[in-house]
């Protein structure tokens, strides 16, 4: 039966589970709003958060270690990846998904190659628990919450206090307006690359931590950016933060009450429904906070 | 037999003397006369050898069975380019039509006891359906978001299959179903060799068709097709519901095939569904010749790599070992070489070297400009048909 506690639990959890899906979302979003293009290697960035993570524990570097490789890392790919192949084909959005799903797959069979198909764990974060309303739950979770919420309220003061998150703000409005102001698209692009990357690190980072880090894992990931990010409207961060916590209390809802194996199923169906029903999303077009 | 490819041909091509075709078409001609003879050849005795050696296995019998697998996924590219290639609404999430013929199929055939023959119909026709379920929402959404739902279409089937997986048989699949011509090498290679001849022919007219054009002018300008007084709704479903049949056929003959099964990891993978689109784009969009080369070169380049049996010194891991990996990483650089399609850049080249740069005025509309001719490819065309989405999505800078 459903009784109090239990809702209490799926509230506390699918709050800690939903920080962790708007990490995931807001670097998918972000490319997307200001470049216009969709990063379909979003999902491997994610999973190579992990594993950097992974090699930083298996080198001795320790928890600092395991963080700093875990953002800069992926961070340094995104903007490799945006200067080397993005960049040239940014009028051309087919192939830039084309493109970066390839990667995608270079990045995952590097993976297999190198560490095999076999799940991974991270060097543990934190350990511990800690219980809300008679339930406990890992301190890791808590500490996912804290830092989602830390680092949403940082890229917000910075795109809307900051001259360079202006330069975002402006570039994601018009290209054109942009460059009529001065504002250079193509480093503003870079610097939303390399932010995406660092979110997505830390997305991988956590999300490694939390279960375990394989080769396969960033797939879910991207279909579960898409999903957020359709439904919160495409570009607007706020949206992505709102359809990633309505999309997460939905699946902790439906796996808690329904079945544990409709995990992943929840967000497709949300996808669809949206799409068909209010396809611009919820916020849909405006990339404003 | 090649006599008898040639005058197939011939009958598409009108009168034309086979000696007359372009240089292009003789190549694509002695290709399928090569693919015909090749039981035969490799049953001669010192040809035979040799041909083995191109094969990509090491022996004749898996090397005819991993040319038959080639051509059934030339068959899945190809009903990706019928669509995708033609009328520009990329599909990213084909393999829901191979996989609901395949699976249709499959369990008609376990389940019911029909006999392979007739089941594979039943998943033809479901697949038929599946096409008109994508085809119809595709009306109202457009672009990346019709992208996304096609990404995602198949991924929520995938969720089903594991959802009632006492049903569907979860991620392992329903497994084997009755054979179509039991499992003789031979007999299946000409299974798949058939069934590629004929998808190859009837793709390959009806693109060159009129219908093909207004599929085309669907992918230039859709307004243009409305203005002309002809339902472009009507040509979408048409062309999703062809690619979806096509695609379903495909589907299910494979996995009446040894060298198929019904499993998620075969038909509709998130790998199968990148490698379609990329066998399509590297062989050149929009061409259906250049789906079926495309799609037999992806197909079979991870075969060839797994013969290879050197060990990279530094890293220790042998190249068959990492055959995808390599696979890869190739796909890249072609995609960065020949953004237009390999077919395209050889037409162009084989112009070039034959000094007959410019002419050929009696080329049907297969999309065979030459890739300088930038803006009137299918690739550059359904690039601009994106953009105008993103246009606007965000606040539309022409307007």
């Amino acid at each position: 039966m459903v009784n109090l506690s239990v809702i209490s639990t799926i509230i506390v959890q699918a709050a800690m589970i939903s920080a962790l899906y708007a990490l995931i979302a807001i670097g998918f979003t972000l490319i997307f709003g200001v470049g216009g293009v969709l990063n379909l290697a979003h999902g491997a960035t994610i999973t190579m958060g992990a594993f950097s993570a992974y090699y930083a524990g298996q080198f001795g570097l320790g928890v600092p270690g395991a963080v700093l490789a875990s953002v800069t890392i992926p961070a340094l790919f995104a903007g490799v990846l945006y200067l080397g192949m993005v960049k040239r084909l940014e009028d051309e959005p087919i192939m830039v998904m084309i493109t970066t799903l390839v990667v995608s797959v270079v990045i995952e069979q590097a993976i297999v190659v190198f560490e095999g198909t076999t799940s991974r764990a991270l060097p543990p974060l934190i350990q511990g628990q800690f219980s809300i309303a008679g339930s406990t739950f890992q301190n890791l979770l808590g500490a996912m919450f804290v830092v989602s919420w830390l680092l949403i309220g940082l890229l917000f003061l910075f795109v809307n206090y900051t001259k360079t998150g202006k330069g975002i703000l402006a570039v994601s409005m018009s290209h054109k307006g942009a460059s009529l102001v001065g504002i250079k698209s193509s480093r503003i692009n870079l610097i939303t690359w390399i932010i995406a990357g660092a979110f997505a690190g830390i997305a991988g980072l956590f999300l490694g931590s939390w279960l375990t880090a394989d080769f396969a894992m960033g797939q879910a990931q991207l279909v579960l950016s898409f999903s957020i990010v359709v439904v919160g409207g495409i570009g607007s961060i706020r949206g992505s933060v709102i359809g990633a916590y309505l999309i997460g209390f939905l699946e902790i809802a439906t796996t808690n009450l329904v079945s544990s194996s409709l995990q992943g199923l929840a967000p497709l169906v949300v996808l669809v429904v949206v799409l068909l029903v209010k396809p611009e999303g919820l916020f849909g077009r405006e990339f404003t906070e | 037999m090649s006599d008898k490819s040639t005058s197939r041909l011939r009958l598409l091509l009108g009168q034309l003397n086979p000696l007359g075709l372009p240089l292009r078409q003789k190549i694509g001609v002695l290709g399928l006369a090569f693919l015909i003879a090749l039981p035969l050849l490799v049953s001669l005795p010192v040809v035979g050898q040799f041909v083995v050696l191109i094969l990509p296995a090491s022996s004749w019998e898996l090397g005819l069975y991993n040319v038959a697998a080639a051509l059934f996924f030339a068959m899945f590219a190809m009903s990706w380019d019928a669509v995708s290639g033609y009328t520009g609404e990329i599909s990213f999430g084909h393999g829901l039509f191979f996989a609901v013929g395949g699976y249709t199929s499959a369990m008609l055939n376990m389940g019911h006891g029909f006999s392979p023959w007739i089941s594979v119909l039943g998943g033809v026709l479901l697949a038929a359906i599946a096409g008109v379920m994508i085809g119809v929402p595709a009306l109202r959404i457009e672009g990346p978001y019709l992208s996304l739902v096609t990404l995602v279409a198949p991924l929520i089937l995938l969720q089903v299959f594991i959802f009632m997986s006492d049903i569907f048989g979860g991620e392992q699949g329903l497994g084997n179903p009755e054979n179509l011509v039991g499992l003789g090498f031979v007999s299946n290679y000409f299974l798949a060799l058939g069934l590629f001849v004929a998808i190859f022919t009837l793709l390959w007219a009806l693109t060159r068709s009129n219908t093909g054009s207004i599929l085309t002018a669907i992918r230039e300008d859709e307004d243009a097709v409305s203005a002309a007084g002809l339902s472009k709704a009507k040509f979408k479903i048409f062309a999703f519901v062809l690619s979806g049949a096509i695609g379903g056929l495909a589907g299910a003959a494979y996995v009446h095939t040894p060298v198929g099964s019904p499993t998620p990891s075969e038909l509709m993978s998130v790998i199968v569904n990148v490698e379609v689109i990329i066998a399509a784009v590297l062989g050149g969009m929009g061409t259906i010749v250049g789906a079926a080369v495309g799609g037999l070169f992806v197909a079979m380049l991870p075969d060839y790599l797994n013969l290879v049996e050197f060990t990279v010194p530094v890293i220790g891991k042998s190249i068959s070992s990492m055959s995808f990996f390599l696979f890869a990483i190739v796909t890249l650089f072609l995609l960065n070489i020949f953004p237009g399609g390999v077919l395209r850049w050889g037409i162009a080249l084989g112009r070039r070297a034959t000094g007959r740069d410019g002419g050929d005025e009696g080329m049907a509309a297969d999309g065979g400009q030459s890739p300088e001719d930038a803006g009137t490819n299918p690739v550059a065309q359904t690039m601009e048909r994106y953009q105008e989405y993103y246009d606007n999505m965000f606040g539309g800078d022409d307007e």
